[in-house]
């Protein structure tokens, strides 16, 4: 992927390529402003990108490492607790920022 | 939609914060698949689907308002997929799009574009309709692309075809534009 100015079907094989080893960051980064202008500009790019996405969805998603879902669920429950957490806190926050920003102008005064 | 998953909307979509809560953890257990599977084909990677995933369920238990009408599996993938996984998927990009060249509309179509009815068919069907398309293809073309689903590089595929890696990248090309024309039915069926 570290070729320069590809043509629109080395790009289309890049992304592609890309997407089933998980490394779009990568092939995203690597693009440069000409190639990025090509992909914008064609239609057949964004044509077979969607047939790619098929391919990926059919061809991969089966393979990937099946996480532990137990673990996965104190991970959400931990989401879950920090906003609620954050929602409990905020309105105090308000409030004491409010509170500081008066004191400060009293004491400016 | 089985009864697992029907009990556990039920309660993720229930007015009270700590049932919904309480119901996340069923809820998890009946769709985690369904969703990390259909996430993978736009991340193809188990690590960023997790990640995006547990954002995404926490947007659902703080804003399940969307999926209370949700009445079978396939319109509960197309509105997760819609009110909450794109809005993630496209956060996962977007504060790398600054060093970047492509626009931020190229950008959001290229990593959570919008949904066409081929992608929200079954995972059967799909592979039903795919195994049709790749059937009418060329023996090439078929191989070319059957060798990278398997996970083939393009040198080891230009082998097998006794070509060189360019000849592939194009024909590779060619055959997934010939591939959407075939499913262009499914494409337009909305």
């Amino acid at each position: 992927m570290s070729e320069s100015n590809r043509e629109i079907h080395e790009l289309l094989v890049d992304y592609a390529g890309a997407l089933r080893d998980g490394c779009i960051p990568t092939f995203l980064k690597s693009l440069t402003r000409q190639e990025a202008e090509r992909i914008a500009s064609s239609w057949e790019f964004w044509d077979a990108s969607e047939v790619s996405r098929i391919l990926n969805g059919i061809g991969f998603a089966d393979k990937a490492v099946a996480p532990n879902v137990s673990l996965f669920i104190s991970r959400v429950d931990a989401e879950i607790a920090s906003r609620l957490k954050k929602a409990k806190a905020s309105p105090y926050d308000k409030r004491s920022a409010r509170a500081r920003s008066v004191t400060k102008r009293e004491n400016r005064t | 939609m089985n009864k697992r998953l029907r009990n556990a909307l039920k309660g993720i979509t229930a007015p009270d914060v700590e049932r919904r809560r309480r119901a996340m953890e069923p809820f998890v257990r009946a769709t985690f698949g369904i969703f990390s599977s259909y996430l993978y084909r736009y991340l193809g990677n188990e690590v960023e689907c997790e990640d995006v995933l547990e954002d995404v369920y926490a947007d659902i238990w703080e804003n399940p308002e969307q999926l209370r009408n949700v009445t079978n599996e396939k319109q509960l993938l197309k509105t997760v997929y819609l009110y909450y996984m794109r809005k993630r998927l496209r956060e996962v990009y977007r504060r790398m799009n600054r060093n970047l060249y492509l626009s931020q509309s190229n950008l959001k179509n290229l990593i959570a574009p919008e949904i066409g009815a081929l992608e929200m068919v079954s995972r059967s069907e799909l592979q039903q309709i795919l195994g049709q398309a790749l059937s009418k293809l060329k023996a090439r073309e078929r191989r070319a692309i059957e060798l990278w689903m398997q996970g083939a590089s393009n040198r080891a595929i230009a082998n097998e075809l006794k070509t060189t890696v360019g000849a592939v990248k194009m024909l590779e090309y060619r055959t997934m534009l010939k591939l959407r024309k075939m499913l262009r039915y499914y494409y337009h069926e909305d």
